[in-house]
């Protein structure tokens, strides 16, 4: 890994993270519920971003860059972990299965989605 | 204490700066450099000011500017020499004065308001016992991030046991059970700053037991919902439908601090135990406005407590700064 490579990284996996960060809060300072959509649409939108990645073929330094640095610091499953925690402390379990199972779901079937994409590219 | 005692009341955000500084260090700062007899800052769990903008530690991104409110007790001259520099600190939010009545000053208000401020290495659980012995109707113990007890500041720190942060417990019940909480709490606990209000308590348990009374001209009024972290309204958690109802309704504001040990009615003293993901602390919400808007906060919180919760109001005489 080159040095350019490198710092190219660091400064995308920057940007990942503002991205993530704006979009969690403007999708979750909409919504009213007691689900973390915010996060939810964080890991969807990337899982299907690194499937398309991946099943345009994408390899070597640039699927570094895009799919390591940027996406990988644009998803959060440390914020889904933790939310999904506050959840059952709240005291409703039946919420809490749901805050596992949906993005679960939902990002298998985006980063399908998102492969099948790729490759029809 | 025997003079007037006042309560100064500042509701803000943990991110409101002024010249570069935190709001919530000015406060701090400010009651320590002026030996206040008891101040507290109590971090929020989830709230909305006037910018109807939602804090809730629910969601990590909507986490990071919880609710704050800070809190000084001292006798009226104090209170009213803090007001200009606390004017100068504080940009939005909301500052009220309220006037107290200092433990020991004759005949107790009916029902009343039992405040006491302690530090936390003082023995809140034999207290809060020594409340329900007492037969107050229920207690809440809040546990302050800065402030001060016993006369000295105390803050909490990050990685550090924080053992003698200042801690309030507030209690509500009849007169005559708060009477007697005063008069054996010396010996529970030596030095506490112990104040009486008074409180209208409208709701126990889905009971109604009074109308919502109509406040004097000029006067704000502050609604108080004590229910359990496990409260529900149809299944979902009761302080978090309060405030999401609140917020749809456009009320100018409302603030949800949770407790860390408690109890009501005759169920036995509880908080959090080890190793137990649901938690068992009381939780607190609190809205502050004029007398039409608290009609019509009072409108919904009526609804959602409909089987669980204690409800009280009082009147807050003094609004120094409106909210912004």
């Amino acid at each position: 890994m080159s040095v350019v490579v490198w710092l190219a990284a660091g400064a995308l996996g920057g940007i990942g993270a503002l991205l993530r960060f704006h979009l969690d809060a403007a999708v979750q300072g909409r919504a009213s519920g007691e689900l973390p959509v915010g996060t939810l649409a964080v890991n969807v939108v990337g899982s299907l971003a690194l499937g398309v990645l991946t099943g345009a073929g994408v390899a070597g330094d640039a699927l570094l860059l895009a799919g390591t640095a940027v996406i990988g610091s644009f998803t959060t499953f440390s914020t889904w972990m933790l939310e999904t925690q506050r959840l059952a402390e709240d005291g409703d379990d039946r919420i809490a299965l749901v805050n596992v199972a949906l993005p679960l779901a939902a990002g298998l079937a985006a980063a399908a989605a998102g492969w099948a994409l790729g490759a029809a590219l | 204490m025997s003079e007037a005692v006042l309560k100064l009341t500042v509701y803000f955000g943990e991110s409101d700066r002024v010249g570069g500084r935190l709001v919530s260090d000015g406060l701090c700062d400010l009651f320590e450099r002026r030996e206040v007899r008891a101040a507290l800052l109590l971090r929020g769990v989830e709230g909305f000011g006037a910018k109807q903008l939602l804090h809730t530690d629910r969601f990590l991104t909507l986490s990071e500017d919880l609710p704050l409110v800070a809190l000084a007790v001292d006798d009226e001259a104090a209170i009213r020499s803090l007001a200009p520099d606390v004017e100068r600190l504080v940009r939005g939010g909301l500052v009220t004065v309220e006037r107290l009545r200092p433990a020991g000053g004759g005949e107790l208000p009916e029902p009343a308001k039992l405040t006491v401020h302690l530090g936390r290495d003082d023995p809140y659980v034999a207290v809060v016992e020594h409340l329900r012995r007492a037969g107050l109707a229920g207690a809440s113990v809040l546990l302050g991030v800065d402030g001060m007890a016993h006369g000295r500041r105390r803050r909490a720190r990050f990685l550090s046991r924080n053992e003698s942060v200042p801690l309030l417990i507030v209690s509500v019940g009849s007169a005559a059970a708060a009477a007697r909480a005063l008069e054996g709490l010396p010996d529970v606990v030596a030095d506490a700053v112990a104040t009486i209000e008074r409180v209208e308590i409208l709701k126990r348990d889905g009971a109604r037991l009074a109308e919502l009374p109509s406040a004097p001209a000029g006067t704000w009024q502050k609604l108080t919902v004590y229910a359990g972290e496990q409260a529900r309204h149809r299944r979902r958690p009761l302080h978090v439908e309060l405030v999401r109802r609140l917020r749809a309704a456009h009320a100018s504001g409302a603030t949800t601090l949770r407790g860390v040990w408690g109890f009501s009615g005759d169920h036995a003293p509880h908080g959090d135990r080890l190793l137990a993901v649901h938690r068992r602390v009381p939780v607190l919400t609190t809205v502050v406005d004029d007398p039409d808007r608290v009609r019509s906060a009072y409108r919904i919180v009526d609804e959602l407590t409909d089987e669980t919760g204690l409800v009280t109001v009082e009147t807050v005489p003094t609004v120094l700064l409106p909210r912004a």
